[in-house]
Protein backbone atom coordinates (compact mmCIF):
# COMPACT_ATOMS: atom_id res chain seq x y z
CA UNK A 1 0.00 0.00 0.00
CA UNK A 2 2.78 2.39 0.96
CA UNK A 3 4.74 1.67 -2.20
CA UNK A 4 1.83 2.35 -4.54
CA UNK A 5 0.93 5.60 -2.83
CA UNK A 6 4.43 7.05 -3.09
CA UNK A 7 5.64 5.87 -6.48
CA UNK A 8 2.45 5.95 -8.60
CA UNK A 9 2.36 9.36 -10.31
CA UNK A 10 -1.04 8.83 -11.90
CA UNK A 11 -3.32 8.43 -8.85
CA UNK A 12 -5.02 11.67 -7.88
CA UNK A 13 -4.70 12.36 -4.20
CA UNK A 14 -7.35 14.86 -3.16
CA UNK A 15 -5.35 16.12 -0.18
CA UNK A 16 -2.26 16.66 -2.29
CA UNK A 17 -4.30 18.42 -4.95
CA UNK A 18 -5.81 20.75 -2.35
CA UNK A 19 -2.40 21.57 -0.88
CA UNK A 20 -1.03 22.24 -4.36
CA UNK A 21 -3.90 24.58 -5.15
CA UNK A 22 -3.59 26.45 -1.87
CA UNK A 23 0.16 26.83 -2.30
CA UNK A 24 -0.11 27.96 -5.92
CA UNK A 25 -2.78 30.47 -5.02
CA UNK A 26 -0.67 31.86 -2.16
CA UNK A 27 2.39 32.23 -4.35
CA UNK A 28 0.48 33.88 -7.17
CA UNK A 29 -1.37 36.17 -4.77
CA UNK A 30 1.90 37.23 -3.16
CA UNK A 31 3.49 37.84 -6.55
CA UNK A 32 0.46 39.89 -7.55
CA UNK A 33 0.70 41.85 -4.33
CA UNK A 34 4.35 42.64 -4.97
CA UNK A 35 4.02 43.43 -8.67
CA UNK A 36 0.92 45.63 -8.42
CA UNK A 37 2.61 48.44 -6.44
CA UNK A 38 5.76 48.19 -8.54
CA UNK A 39 3.95 48.48 -11.86
CA UNK A 40 1.56 51.12 -10.53
CA UNK A 41 4.54 53.10 -9.22
CA UNK A 42 6.29 52.99 -12.58
CA UNK A 43 3.29 54.38 -14.47
CA UNK A 44 3.81 58.18 -14.45
CA UNK A 45 1.27 60.18 -12.45
CA UNK A 46 -1.02 62.60 -14.27
CA UNK A 47 0.32 66.15 -14.55
CA UNK A 48 -2.12 68.56 -13.03
CA UNK A 49 -2.80 71.99 -14.59
CA UNK A 50 -3.51 75.01 -12.41
CA UNK A 51 -7.21 74.31 -12.76
CA UNK A 52 -9.71 74.61 -15.56
CA UNK A 53 -10.62 78.05 -16.82
CA UNK A 54 -7.62 79.82 -15.38
CA UNK A 55 -6.04 82.40 -17.59
CA UNK A 56 -2.51 83.62 -18.06
CA UNK A 57 -1.47 87.01 -19.40
CA UNK A 58 0.93 86.33 -22.23
CA UNK A 59 1.57 89.55 -24.17
CA UNK A 60 0.38 93.05 -24.94
CA UNK A 61 -1.79 93.66 -28.00
CA UNK A 62 0.66 96.23 -29.26
CA UNK A 63 3.61 93.83 -29.22
CA UNK A 64 1.61 91.24 -31.11
CA UNK A 65 0.44 93.71 -33.70
CA UNK A 66 4.00 94.79 -34.38
CA UNK A 67 5.26 91.23 -34.83
CA UNK A 68 2.20 89.68 -36.46
CA UNK A 69 2.87 86.51 -34.51
CA UNK A 70 4.56 85.54 -31.22
CA UNK A 71 5.50 82.30 -29.52
CA UNK A 72 5.06 82.61 -25.76
CA UNK A 73 5.47 80.19 -22.84
CA UNK A 74 2.28 79.42 -20.92
CA UNK A 75 3.07 77.39 -17.78
CA UNK A 76 5.34 74.75 -19.31
CA UNK A 77 3.88 74.75 -22.82
CA UNK A 78 4.67 76.87 -25.89
CA UNK A 79 1.74 78.82 -27.39
CA UNK A 80 1.78 80.74 -30.67
CA UNK A 81 -0.28 83.95 -30.90
CA UNK A 82 -1.30 85.47 -34.21
CA UNK A 83 -3.23 88.60 -35.12
CA UNK A 84 -5.17 89.09 -38.33
CA UNK A 85 -5.64 92.23 -40.45
CA UNK A 86 -8.88 93.04 -38.61
CA UNK A 87 -7.22 92.59 -35.20
CA UNK A 88 -8.52 89.14 -34.42
CA UNK A 89 -6.19 87.38 -32.02
CA UNK A 90 -5.79 83.62 -32.29
CA UNK A 91 -3.81 81.30 -30.04
CA UNK A 92 -2.69 77.77 -30.83
CA UNK A 93 -0.45 75.18 -29.22
CA UNK A 94 2.98 75.67 -30.79
CA UNK A 95 3.74 71.96 -30.54
CA UNK A 96 3.84 70.63 -34.10
CA UNK A 97 1.37 67.81 -34.61
CA UNK A 98 3.93 65.94 -36.72
CA UNK A 99 6.65 64.98 -34.22
CA UNK A 100 6.46 67.51 -31.42
CA UNK A 101 8.93 70.23 -32.35
CA UNK A 102 8.15 73.80 -31.29
CA UNK A 103 6.80 75.93 -34.16
CA UNK A 104 7.83 79.48 -34.94
CA UNK A 105 6.17 82.50 -36.51
CA UNK A 106 7.21 82.95 -40.09
CA UNK A 107 6.74 86.75 -40.48
CA UNK A 108 7.66 86.97 -44.16
CA UNK A 109 5.14 84.40 -45.32
CA UNK A 110 2.72 85.12 -42.44
CA UNK A 111 2.20 81.52 -41.41
CA UNK A 112 3.18 79.30 -38.49
CA UNK A 113 6.10 77.10 -39.43
CA UNK A 114 7.73 74.05 -37.87
CA UNK A 115 11.51 74.20 -38.36
CA UNK A 116 12.01 70.45 -38.18
CA UNK A 117 10.32 69.33 -41.40
CA UNK A 118 8.84 72.57 -42.79
CA UNK A 119 5.29 71.86 -41.72
CA UNK A 120 3.17 75.00 -42.21
CA UNK A 121 -0.02 76.03 -40.44
CA UNK A 122 -2.59 78.71 -41.24
CA UNK A 123 -2.20 81.69 -38.92
CA UNK A 124 -5.94 82.20 -38.39
CA UNK A 125 -7.26 78.63 -38.27
CA UNK A 126 -4.24 76.52 -37.35
CA UNK A 127 -5.02 74.24 -40.29
CA UNK A 128 -2.18 72.50 -42.09
CA UNK A 129 -1.07 74.38 -45.24
CA UNK A 130 1.70 72.02 -46.32
CA UNK A 131 4.20 69.51 -45.02
CA UNK A 132 3.99 66.33 -42.95
CA UNK A 133 1.78 67.40 -39.99
CA UNK A 134 -1.28 65.16 -39.92
CA UNK A 135 -3.67 67.49 -38.08
CA UNK A 136 -4.21 71.17 -37.27
CA UNK A 137 -2.72 72.91 -34.22
CA UNK A 138 -5.12 72.79 -31.25
CA UNK A 139 -6.66 76.16 -30.48
CA UNK A 140 -6.59 78.01 -27.16
CA UNK A 141 -9.28 80.52 -26.26
CA UNK A 142 -8.16 84.10 -25.89
CA UNK A 143 -9.53 87.06 -23.95
CA UNK A 144 -8.41 90.63 -24.53
CA UNK A 145 -8.76 93.17 -21.75
CA UNK A 146 -7.55 96.69 -22.44
CA UNK A 147 -4.20 96.10 -24.08
CA UNK A 148 -3.52 92.69 -22.51
CA UNK A 149 -3.93 89.33 -24.14
CA UNK A 150 -4.92 86.40 -21.90
CA UNK A 151 -4.75 82.74 -22.90
CA UNK A 152 -7.35 80.54 -21.22
CA UNK A 153 -6.15 77.08 -20.15
CA UNK B 1 19.11 12.73 -16.54
CA UNK B 2 16.80 12.02 -19.43
CA UNK B 3 13.99 10.17 -17.67
CA UNK B 4 10.42 10.95 -18.61
CA UNK B 5 8.42 12.01 -15.60
CA UNK B 6 5.01 12.04 -17.27
CA UNK B 7 3.49 10.74 -20.51
CA UNK B 8 3.34 14.17 -22.25
CA UNK B 9 5.91 16.82 -21.30
CA UNK B 10 4.23 20.16 -20.61
CA UNK B 11 5.44 23.39 -22.18
CA UNK B 12 7.17 24.23 -18.93
CA UNK B 13 8.92 20.88 -18.90
CA UNK B 14 10.01 21.26 -22.52
CA UNK B 15 11.44 24.68 -21.74
CA UNK B 16 13.31 23.37 -18.72
CA UNK B 17 14.81 20.54 -20.80
CA UNK B 18 15.93 22.93 -23.54
CA UNK B 19 18.10 24.77 -21.04
CA UNK B 20 19.21 21.66 -19.16
CA UNK B 21 20.54 20.05 -22.35
CA UNK B 22 22.77 23.06 -22.94
CA UNK B 23 23.69 24.53 -19.55
CA UNK B 24 24.05 22.74 -16.26
CA UNK B 25 21.03 24.49 -14.77
CA UNK B 26 20.45 21.86 -12.13
CA UNK B 27 24.07 22.04 -11.03
CA UNK B 28 23.96 25.81 -10.86
CA UNK B 29 20.76 25.83 -8.82
CA UNK B 30 22.25 23.21 -6.54
CA UNK B 31 25.37 25.26 -5.97
CA UNK B 32 23.44 28.43 -5.29
CA UNK B 33 20.53 27.19 -3.21
CA UNK B 34 21.18 23.78 -1.73
CA UNK B 35 23.10 23.98 1.49
CA UNK B 36 23.23 21.25 4.07
CA UNK B 37 21.68 22.43 7.31
CA UNK B 38 23.23 21.07 10.52
CA UNK B 39 20.89 19.40 12.98
CA UNK B 40 19.07 21.31 15.69
CA UNK B 41 19.61 24.82 14.30
CA UNK B 42 17.17 27.59 15.15
CA UNK B 43 18.91 30.91 14.33
CA UNK B 44 20.60 30.17 11.04
CA UNK B 45 18.19 32.28 9.01
CA UNK B 46 19.54 35.67 10.09
CA UNK B 47 22.18 35.92 7.38
CA UNK B 48 19.63 35.05 4.73
CA UNK B 49 17.27 37.60 6.21
CA UNK B 50 19.94 40.27 5.86
CA UNK B 51 20.37 39.29 2.24
CA UNK B 52 16.61 39.40 1.74
CA UNK B 53 16.46 42.94 3.11
CA UNK B 54 19.32 43.88 0.80
CA UNK B 55 17.23 42.59 -2.10
CA UNK B 56 14.27 44.67 -0.94
CA UNK B 57 16.53 47.72 -0.73
CA UNK B 58 17.90 47.17 -4.21
CA UNK B 59 14.44 46.95 -5.74
CA UNK B 60 12.86 49.82 -3.81
CA UNK B 61 16.04 51.83 -4.26
CA UNK B 62 15.94 51.45 -8.02
CA UNK B 63 12.30 52.48 -8.05
CA UNK B 64 13.01 55.55 -5.93
CA UNK B 65 15.92 56.50 -8.17
CA UNK B 66 13.50 56.74 -11.10
CA UNK B 67 11.77 59.72 -9.46
CA UNK B 68 14.33 61.16 -7.04
CA UNK B 69 16.16 64.27 -8.18
CA UNK B 70 19.63 64.47 -6.57
CA UNK B 71 20.24 68.24 -6.54
CA UNK B 72 19.96 70.51 -3.54
CA UNK B 73 17.22 72.51 -5.26
CA UNK B 74 14.92 69.62 -6.07
CA UNK B 75 15.77 66.71 -3.74
CA UNK B 76 13.27 67.48 -0.97
CA UNK B 77 10.56 68.36 -3.48
CA UNK B 78 11.11 65.11 -5.35
CA UNK B 79 10.58 63.18 -2.13
CA UNK B 80 7.29 65.02 -1.55
CA UNK B 81 6.34 64.21 -5.12
CA UNK B 82 7.06 60.54 -4.55
CA UNK B 83 5.09 60.52 -1.31
CA UNK B 84 2.06 62.44 -2.56
CA UNK B 85 1.78 62.11 -6.31
CA UNK B 86 3.37 58.89 -7.47
CA UNK B 87 1.10 55.85 -7.19
CA UNK B 88 2.30 53.70 -4.28
CA UNK B 89 5.19 56.14 -3.88
CA UNK B 90 4.46 56.39 -0.16
CA UNK B 91 4.70 52.58 0.04
CA UNK B 92 7.97 52.24 -1.84
CA UNK B 93 9.64 55.07 0.09
CA UNK B 94 8.40 53.82 3.44
CA UNK B 95 9.50 50.26 2.72
CA UNK B 96 12.93 51.56 1.77
CA UNK B 97 13.25 53.52 5.01
CA UNK B 98 12.02 50.73 7.25
CA UNK B 99 13.90 47.98 5.48
CA UNK B 100 17.12 49.95 5.90
CA UNK B 101 16.75 49.72 9.66
CA UNK B 102 15.63 46.09 9.56
CA UNK B 103 18.64 45.14 7.46
CA UNK B 104 21.04 46.62 9.99
CA UNK B 105 19.24 44.88 12.84
CA UNK B 106 19.30 41.55 11.02
CA UNK B 107 22.98 42.04 10.20
CA UNK B 108 23.84 42.68 13.86
CA UNK B 109 21.78 39.74 15.09
CA UNK B 110 23.47 37.56 12.50
CA UNK B 111 26.89 38.70 13.69
CA UNK B 112 25.85 38.12 17.28
CA UNK B 113 24.77 34.57 16.52
CA UNK B 114 28.01 33.84 14.65
CA UNK B 115 30.03 35.20 17.54
CA UNK B 116 28.12 33.41 20.30
CA UNK B 117 28.31 30.10 18.46
CA UNK B 118 31.97 30.49 17.53
CA UNK B 119 31.24 30.04 13.86
CA UNK B 120 33.99 32.55 13.03
CA UNK B 121 36.72 30.17 14.20
CA UNK B 122 39.03 28.20 11.95
CA UNK B 123 38.50 27.59 9.05
CA UNK B 124 35.96 30.44 8.80
CA UNK B 125 38.09 33.45 9.73
CA UNK B 126 38.06 34.95 6.22
CA UNK B 127 34.30 34.63 6.07
CA UNK B 128 34.09 36.59 9.30
CA UNK B 129 36.38 39.33 8.03
CA UNK B 130 34.38 39.64 4.82
CA UNK B 131 31.34 39.88 7.05
CA UNK B 132 32.89 42.80 8.92
CA UNK B 133 33.44 44.54 5.59
CA UNK B 134 29.79 43.88 4.77
CA UNK B 135 28.74 45.48 8.05
CA UNK B 136 30.75 48.59 7.23
CA UNK B 137 29.24 48.71 3.75
CA UNK B 138 25.75 48.40 5.23
CA UNK B 139 26.41 51.24 7.66
CA UNK B 140 27.82 53.24 4.76
CA UNK B 141 24.58 52.70 2.86
CA UNK B 142 22.67 53.94 5.87
CA UNK B 143 24.83 57.00 6.37
CA UNK B 144 24.87 58.11 2.75
CA UNK B 145 21.21 57.37 2.22
CA UNK B 146 20.21 59.36 5.27
CA UNK B 147 21.28 62.61 3.62
CA UNK B 148 19.25 62.15 0.46
CA UNK B 149 15.90 63.58 1.64
CA UNK B 150 17.85 66.82 2.18
CA UNK B 151 15.71 67.96 5.11
CA UNK B 152 16.86 69.43 8.42
CA UNK B 153 17.36 66.05 10.06
CA UNK B 154 19.39 64.77 7.11
CA UNK B 155 21.54 67.89 6.94
CA UNK B 156 22.39 68.06 10.61
CA UNK B 157 22.89 64.34 11.04
CA UNK B 158 25.40 64.44 8.20
CA UNK B 159 27.07 67.48 9.69
CA UNK B 160 27.47 65.70 13.02
CA UNK B 161 28.54 62.43 11.43
CA UNK B 162 31.21 64.00 9.27
CA UNK B 163 32.34 66.11 12.22
CA UNK B 164 32.94 62.89 14.13
CA UNK B 165 34.97 61.61 11.19
CA UNK B 166 36.93 64.83 11.39
CA UNK B 167 37.86 64.09 15.00
CA UNK B 168 40.02 61.14 13.97
CA UNK B 169 43.66 62.05 14.63
CA UNK B 170 45.96 62.77 11.70
CA UNK B 171 43.59 61.91 8.86
CA UNK B 172 40.51 63.55 10.38
CA UNK B 173 40.55 66.88 8.55
CA UNK B 174 41.24 65.54 5.06
CA UNK B 175 38.69 62.79 5.70
CA UNK B 176 36.08 65.36 6.64
CA UNK B 177 36.77 67.41 3.53
CA UNK B 178 36.71 64.29 1.39
CA UNK B 179 33.34 63.17 2.71
CA UNK B 180 31.72 66.60 2.55
CA UNK B 181 33.24 67.43 -0.86
CA UNK B 182 34.22 70.72 0.76
CA UNK B 183 34.38 72.29 4.19
CA UNK B 184 30.60 72.27 4.78
CA UNK B 185 27.72 70.00 3.92
CA UNK B 186 26.39 71.36 0.63
CA UNK B 187 24.87 70.34 -2.68
CA UNK B 188 28.26 68.89 -3.51
CA UNK B 189 27.98 66.62 -0.51
CA UNK B 190 24.56 65.53 -1.69
CA UNK B 191 25.87 64.60 -5.12
CA UNK B 192 28.81 62.75 -3.65
CA UNK B 193 26.65 60.79 -1.22
CA UNK B 194 24.13 59.98 -3.95
CA UNK B 195 26.88 58.60 -6.17
CA UNK B 196 28.28 56.55 -3.32
CA UNK B 197 24.85 55.30 -2.27
CA UNK B 198 23.65 54.26 -5.74
CA UNK B 199 26.85 53.32 -7.58
CA UNK B 200 29.92 52.74 -5.42
CA UNK B 201 28.36 50.83 -2.54
CA UNK B 202 26.06 48.62 -4.66
CA UNK B 203 29.00 47.47 -6.75
CA UNK B 204 31.04 46.85 -3.61
CA UNK B 205 28.32 45.03 -1.73
CA UNK B 206 27.63 42.70 -4.65
CA UNK B 207 31.28 41.81 -4.78
CA UNK B 208 31.61 41.11 -1.08
CA UNK B 209 28.29 39.31 -0.70
CA UNK B 210 29.37 37.09 -3.58
CA UNK B 211 32.62 36.25 -1.80
CA UNK B 212 30.83 35.73 1.50
CA UNK B 213 28.33 33.30 -0.03
CA UNK B 214 30.98 31.47 -2.03
CA UNK B 215 33.03 30.85 1.10
CA UNK B 216 30.00 29.70 3.09
CA UNK B 217 28.86 27.31 0.42
CA UNK B 218 32.35 25.97 -0.04
CA UNK B 219 32.95 25.30 3.65
CA UNK B 220 29.42 24.40 4.68
CA UNK B 221 27.58 25.75 7.70
CA UNK B 222 29.25 25.40 11.06
CA UNK B 223 27.44 22.87 13.21
CA UNK B 224 25.60 24.12 16.24
CA UNK B 225 27.66 23.79 19.43
CA UNK B 226 26.06 21.47 21.90
CA UNK B 227 24.98 18.97 19.27
CA UNK B 228 26.93 15.86 18.42
CA UNK B 229 27.97 17.29 15.09
CA UNK B 230 29.03 20.44 16.88
CA UNK B 231 31.24 18.54 19.28
CA UNK B 232 32.89 16.77 16.35
CA UNK B 233 33.58 20.07 14.68
CA UNK B 234 35.11 21.49 17.83
CA UNK B 235 37.53 18.62 18.00
CA UNK B 236 38.57 19.07 14.38
CA UNK B 237 39.29 22.77 14.93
Amino acid sequence: MLSTMNSEPNTTNPRRTLIKWLLSFSIIATLGGVLTPIIGYLWPPATKSTGQGSRVRVASLADLQVAGGLVVPVEDRPVVLTVSANNEVNAFSAICTHLGCVCKWESAGRYIQCPCHDGRFNAQTGAVISGPPPSPLPRYNVVIEDEDIFVIL
Amino acid sequence: MMERTSPRPSLLEKGRRWFEERLDVEGLVNLALHVEIPEGVRTYFLGGMTLFFLGVQVITGILLALYYRPSSESAYESILYIMNNVRFGWLIRSIHAWSANLMIIACLLHMLRIYLQGAYKKPREVTWLVGIVLLLITLGFGFTGYLLPWDQRAFWATTVGTEIAGAVPVVGDPLLRFLRAGSDVSGLTLSRFYGIHTLVLPATVILFVGIHLLLIHEQGLAARPGTSAGDEEMEEG
